[in-house]
């Protein structure tokens, strides 16, 4: 606190001033070394800074891929840089910005194109020779690419899906759906059945406005997409508006939770889901989420095909790339750093460890290596993928600059409905007007 | 803040903080003593003085100028002028951050400076065990700000929290207080009201600045306590009051961490607790738009130092130093 009035205290007694100036110099010197660089040892020994973003059990698993990498390389030594997913990408951008960067990071679609287009990120065609990128699955080999450069390398391939839990559905006593036929009314209804039979005790399905993802699937349905080539929006206002009545039926009919209980879980994340908690029936999630969402419900879930793929248009489910290694530009050891990722994408001991958790790898053989070793959840959402894989049309452009704050738009907007605040036609309009300022700002 | 509490000494002669030249170093071996002690203070303030440079008015200044550019956080950045202040007029989150601020600083200030001028009468009145009571009360105002009271917070108000608990106790089906937009800035407005421990150690320290032979004399006049409250407590703490409202009011405009927390860093639900600090790191950091953030922060010292100069000046009304 600041001195106040009359704190009555008596002057301190005089001190040999010498010594004050001397614990001040001091407590300068301590400062300035703390602020002390890292680099390259005198040993030969290169450090390398390795950050991702994820749980607990990633974080464990990804250690012990650094020590067998760093058993067989001794002149590399990784340092892990690891956070949650919120705050990994503010610290990227503050490490970034003062020049910082980790040599090696995990990158995401939607942020990849901010980082590569301001020269952020290496060209990985400059370490060829040490990065070795033939094996990659060719749906999502060109992924990280932008404008002829290689910003990164997709980690491992994914899908956006619904997940559903089998014994919900027995306590409801409510069928498991078809997903070869089962349209976006039977979704509804389905929905509503299970909360209505169970009274509420169970829920049918967690929201799923909080994510553009399962958008992009309905548009792609609707023959439109997310965003064009160019980057701009590639959807009608119909459409998204349709997107968002599907919402609003269900908070009106209580097939998925009141606002308020939608946000306190989602911002619990996949922990907090109404499977993980056996709260609910259904929820959309990644099929590399498959496996922890399993393990927190304590039951098998299963996986099933959006609503919609057979009745409408087209189908629309699609492949993306789980995330992406990337090297930073400003790296004193490129070359080191394009060894770690080739170790990371293509070693068979590597995948052995990391399985399915950064997607069903990317490197097809290093794949097939590993799909017998696959604990159950994993297994199935690799055979879900393969099951899937003939009936996806085609890709995804790449999102545009910006599309990392849509992340946050679709939130709020999704939000402002829920509370009644906005009509589905009002949010598509704000959506739309908002997600073209973030995508054009900068 | 502090001179402003030191350009007017306390009546009390007792208590005098600063010592007035002449009264102790004036005396005759002194000038030697003193360059000493001056450069003792120097050696000192170094620290201080380094920070102030480095720290504070090295990033104001490069903020200023960044607030002129598109800087992205990461890569060039071009001039582009007034464009950055411009944006702002047309930028409705803007505007709704600012109301979400000004709704929190004038209600829970006012609240927080009552309940600790309350609380501290009470404890003037000369409780057994003062000191525990003071430490007790104090204690929020040195945890409010921290990432684990809000992290607290979050579950006291969650949908399963204690607050709910509490209220099923009664039979009551409470709201999921933070996760929704009607109430979720309420509990945020509890949380600074809580931390009102700072500013009641200062009106404790004030109180026992008035002299107890007013209150003798207006109790041998037959004045009642509240007159003796109006009359005599309420003019001589006017400096007092006046400080902790000028520091609250700056502190309160700054909110960060307890917002930030309690939504996740969003804001929300539905941008009901997005406080202007929090929409500016979400426009730095998250959007890569440093430069208008850069621009958002001098808004804010233009804002905050423009309340401050009006509280000044309205000071000179209401603020009673005795003389």
């Amino acid at each position: 606190m600041r001195a106040h009035p009359g704190n009555g205290r008596p002057q301190a007694r005089r001190r040999n001033p010498l010594l004050s100036v001397a614990a001040g110099v001091g407590a300068i010197v301590m400062v300035a070394t703390a602020c002390g660089g890292s680099g390259s040892d005198d040993d030969g020994v290169v450090e390398l800074r390795f950050a991702w973003w994820g749980a607990d059990d990633r974080h464990s698993t990804t250690q012990e891929v650094i020590d067998l990498f760093e058993a067989e390389n001794p002149d590399i030594e990784i340092v892990p840089d690891y956070t949650d997913w919120a705050g990994y990408w503010d610290r990227l951008a503050t490490s970034t910005a003062a020049d910082d960067a980790p040599d090696i990071m995990t990158q995401e679609e939607r942020y990849l194109r901010e980082y590569g287009d301001r020269g952020a990120l290496l060209d990985l065609n400059e370490v060829g020779e040490q990065l070795d990128l033939s094996q990659i699955d060719p749906l999502v080999a060109e992924s990280g690419d932008l404008d002829g450069q290689t910003y990164g390398v997709a980690t491992g391939v994914n899908a956006y899906a619904i997940l559903a839990d089998p014994q919900a559905f027995e306590e409801a006593g409510v069928e498991m759906p078809d997903d070869s036929t089962w349209s976006w009314d039977d979704y509804v209804d389905i929905s509503a059945e299970i909360s209505e039979a169970t009274d509420g005790e169970l829920v049918g399905v967690q929201s799923m406005s909080y994510n553009e993802s399962g958008f992009q699937i309905f548009a792609r349905q609707h023959g439109e997409n997310l965003y064009n080539e160019d980057g701009s929006l590639g959807f009608s206002k119909e459409t998204l508006e349709e997107w968002f009545s599907v919402t609003q039926e269900l908070l009106d009919n209580g097939g998925q939770p009141s606002a308020a209980e939608s946000v306190e879980i989602e911002a619990g994340g996949p922990d907090q889901s109404v499977l993980s908690t056996s709260q609910g029936a259904m929820a959309h999630f990644w099929t590399n989420q498959l496996g922890g969402i399993s393990e927190s419900a304590g039951s098998d879930i299963e996986l099933l095909r959006y609503p919609g793929e057979t009745t409408n248009e087209r189908t629309g489910m699609y492949f993306k790339p789980a995330m992406f290694y990337s090297v930073s530009a400003g790296t004193e050891h490129p070359e080191e750093a394009a060894r770690f990722v080739d170790f990371l994408l293509n070693s068979n001991e590597a995948a052995e460890l990391i399985l399915a958790d950064r997607g069903l790898p990317a490197n097809v053989d290093v794949r097939e290596h590993i799909l017998g070793s696959l604990p159950e959840a994993d297994a199935r959402s690799a055979e879900f993928l393969s099951e899937i894989e003939d009936t996806i049309v085609d890709g995804n452009p790449p999102p545009p600059i910006g599309a990392g704050e849509v992340v946050n738009i679709t939130k709020r907007v999704s939000e402002e409905m829920a509370f009644g605040d906005l009509t589905p036609a009002e949010a598509a309009e704000q959506f739309m007007s908002e997600v073209e300022t973030a995508t054009n700002g900068s | 803040m502090s001179a402003l509490l030191q350009r007017r000494p306390p009546k009390d002669p007792q208590n005098t903080a600063a010592p007035k030249p002449g009264t102790r170093a004036g005396k005759r071996p002194a000038q030697g003593r003193k360059r000493r002690e001056n450069l003792a203070a120097y050696g000192f303030l170094t620290p201080w003085f380094l920070g102030l440079v480095f720290i504070t008015a090295g990033p104001l200044l490069a903020s200023l100028y960044f607030s002129f550019t598109d800087y992205s956080l990461i890569g060039d950045h071009n001039w582009v002028g007034l464009e950055n202040y411009e944006r702002m007029l047309s930028d409705e989150r803007l505007f709704s951050a600012l109301k979400v601020t000004f709704v929190y600083v004038f209600v829970s200030v006012p609240l927080q400076l009552a309940l600790a001028l309350a609380l501290a009468m009470v404890l003037d009145r000369g409780v057994r065990g003062l000191p525990l009571y003071r430490s007790v009360y104090y204690l929020p105002s040195l945890l409010g700000g921290s990432v684990a009271i809000a992290i607290l917070w979050r579950q006291v108000f969650g949908a399963n929290g204690l607050i709910n608990q509490f209220l099923a106790f009664f039979g009551i089906q409470g709201e999921g207080w933070v996760s929704h937009p009607d109430y979720a800035l309420g509990t945020l407005i509890v949380l600074n009201v809580w931390t009102f421990g700072a500013p009641m150690v200062i009106f404790l320290a004030g109180l026992r600045q008035i002299p107890a032979m007013y209150y003798e004399a207006a109790a041998v006049d037959g004045a009642s306590p509240l007159r003796r409250f109006w009359n005599i407590t309420v003019p001589m703490l006017t400096p007092i009051i006046f400080f902790n409202l000028v520091l609250q009011f700056i502190n309160a405009f700054q909110t960060f961490t307890q917002a930030f927390i309690v939504s996740g860093g969003t804001g929300g639900p539905s941008d009901s607790t997005l406080f202007y600090t929090l929409y500016l790191y979400q426009r730095g950091f998250g959007a890569f738009d440093m430069g208008y953030a850069s621009a958002m922060a001098w808004l804010l010292l233009m804002i905050i130092g423009g309340f401050t100069a009006v509280n000044f000046f309205a000071s000179k009304y209401w603020v009673f130093y005795g003389d």
